[in-house]
């Protein structure tokens, strides 16, 4: 489904990522692992086109979408969930999911896509008409995963939702995308620094250091890796 | 079939209440005959849409500008000059004014909207003054002795009158024409990316919002409306000069929009109602006593407001007892529930 292959990006004449290359199936949770200041949110933005890489290839179904803009990687179907959430937090909640339709393909879905969204988080629902900057950190985390679902996405990507987050609604969002990845088939590129709870839902995994790609393998490779024990779980 | 009515019945008097305060607006000068109260009015209109165009940029779109008296300035310009030099249709100069500011602004604010933060107000201060100071010293502008449009006949088609009756109306048409159509932006799609950028612009640029082309439109949209109102201005006074770009009256276009709620598209309305009568009310009353005072005195005024209703009047009203009675014993409104269960069923 999505394989990048040889990503360089950076900002400026500073480089950041350096040779990466992942793939992620149908179907499938990849969890892309690291520590703060491994280059996962400038992966995101280059993959998401917010970011233009300076070489590499971003395939996504056969399309290249390297040098692409955000809107066209959106409407193939790459919808991301931002890091620290990014509501527009004096709207309404149902105005920030109306926005997740902004692109003119998914808009005449929204009905149905909210009544879904509305399944997920049914409290949404609830706190409709409330300023989404009212909502505590937890339900602003599903409103943006909920304004992503309204997306369509194939590939959710979804960027650090632990962030300032209690641990049992880390538990609950990341059962909702292990949920969508089962059912309705979308796959899910999961960018975490808490590699517990990334490794317990993920299928497979990458971990990045420094901009690069230093391992890979299954959820349960990884988390028996001696590095990864070390480095990032303290065992 | 009784919350039906409820629905309908409050949107007649929605209706009916902007037909009364419409037909006041157009009844006053049948009633008001001194010209210097009539001046008020025309400059109320003007001002306040020159502060709606504004208000898209700072109000919506959150890009704060101090440079609308120059687009106001070279819209006036630009039709001025083309009515003077190759003596058009005053009409078809308004047009032309429009286009050419369009093309300045998107072209000079193009390159500031890559940048982020303080840039475009900073660039919309050193156009605005970059600007008048090239026309002082151009003699195709006229240099600092302006550009004065010739006198004549009363006529509808040179928009040329002595009276002040004929400015009034057009005026008024132009601040509805033009609240109407920033209402229309407001609730598109347009507005609703503006209003995404405003709040967080990596989080629209996320949901597929291409912040640089909308802030560019909202900029565009924004000029050609100030430079409408330069085409007004300068048919009203019949004389420009670069003065009408300098910094205080790019400031003056803000105030309507913050006194009045820069949140709302009747902001600057509201905003221009109060505090440009107010000006000229304390300027005709105490500037010949002590010159000066009215200055002051309407500097106090703004604090007050930004100190005790940063929101501004609109801001403060809709969370207001007053609200509350306008909408209960005035409007009949019904609750927000009910509204929406009848919307949901399928209209009025």
């Amino acid at each position: 489904m999505l394989k990048v292959s040889g990503l360089n990006a950076g900002y400026g004449s500073v480089n950041i990522l350096w040779d990466l290359e992942f793939e992620v199936k149908d179907g499938e949770i990849v969890a892309i692992l690291g520590s703060n200041g491994a280059g996962k949110t400038t992966m995101v933005r280059a993959v998401t086109g917010m970011l233009k890489p300076s070489s590499g290839s971003v395939q996504f179904n056969g399309d290249e979408l390297s040098g692409k803009n955000t809107r066209y990687i959106l409407d193939a179907g790459i919808v991301q969930v931002p890091e620290g959430r990014q509501l527009f937090t004096e709207m309404t909640v149902l105005e920030n999911l109306e926005m997740g339709a902004f692109n003119r393909k998914t808009k005449e879905h929204f009905r149905d896509n909210l009544k879904k969204a509305y399944g997920w988080f049914p409290r949404l629902e609830e706190r409709a008409k409330q300023a989404a900057g009212t909502l505590s950190g937890g339900e602003q985390q599903m409103v943006a995963v909920a304004r992503a679902l309204i997306g369509e996405p194939r590939l959710l990507i979804l960027d650090e939702p632990s962030l300032g987050l209690a641990p049992n609604i880390v538990d609950d969002i990341l059962k909702v995308a292990s949920d969508m990845a089962d059912h309705d088939g979308i796959s899910v590129l999961l960018v975490e620094q808490d590699i517990t709870k990334a490794l317990a839902c993920a299928d497979g995994g990458y971990v990045i250091e420094n901009g690069k790609i230093v391992l890979h393998g299954t959820a349960k490779e990884l988390s028996e890796n001696e590095h990864v024990k070390k480095a990032y779980l303290g065992i | 079939m009784d919350k039906k009515k409820a629905v309908r019945d409050y949107h007649r008097n929605l209706a009916v209440t902007a037909g009364i305060i419409l037909l006041i607006f157009i009844a006053i000068p049948i009633f008001v005959k001194s010209p210097y109260i009539l001046n008020v009015f025309v400059l109320v209109f003007y001002m306040s849409t020159l502060s709606m165009a504004w208000n898209l940029l700072g109000g919506m779109t959150g890009q704060n500008s101090l440079g609308h008296a120059a687009y106001m300035g070279l819209g006036a310009y630009a039709s001025c000059l083309l009515v003077v030099r190759t003596g058009i249709n005053p009409w078809l100069s308004a047009v032309a004014g429009m286009v050419a500011v369009a093309v300045v602004a998107g072209v000079i604010f193009y390159p500031c909207f890559i940048l982020r933060g303080p840039y475009f107000t900073l660039v919309s201060i050193a156009f605005g003054e970059a600007i008048r100071q090239f026309i002082i010293n151009s003699e195709f502008f006229g240099r600092a002795s302006g550009v004065g449009l010739p006198y004549g006949k009363d006529s509808w088609i040179d928009f040329r009158f002595g009276s002040k009756v004929p400015y009034y109306y057009v005026g008024l048409a132009m601040m509805i024409l033009i609240y109407a159509f920033m209402k229309k932006i407001e609730r598109s799609k347009i507005g609703y990316a503006l209003k995404t950028i405003r709040e967080d612009e990596d989080a629209a640029a996320a949901i597929g919002i291409n912040p640089i082309k909308y802030k560019i439109m909202a900029v565009v949209i924004s000029a050609m409306v100030a430079a409408l109102v330069g085409f007004f201005y300068a048919s009203y006074i019949r004389y420009i000069d670069p003065e009408l770009m300098i910094q205080a009256k790019s400031t003056e276009a803000v105030l309507p929009a913050i006194v009045g709620g820069a949140a709302f598209v009747e902001g600057p309305i509201i905003g221009g109602l109060i505090m440009i009568p107010l000006s000229e009310f304390l300027r005709a009353t105490y500037s010949a006593i002590l010159p000066g005072i009215n200055m002051l005195m309407y500097a106090v005024v703004l604090l007050v407001v930004i100190r005790f209703r940063p929101a501004g009047i609109l801001g403060w009203y809709m969370n207001s007892r007053a609200k509350q009675f306008v909408d209960e014993r005035i409007l009949k409104k019904p609750s927000v529930e009910v509204i929406e269960e009848v919307e949901m069923a399928g209209g009025r």
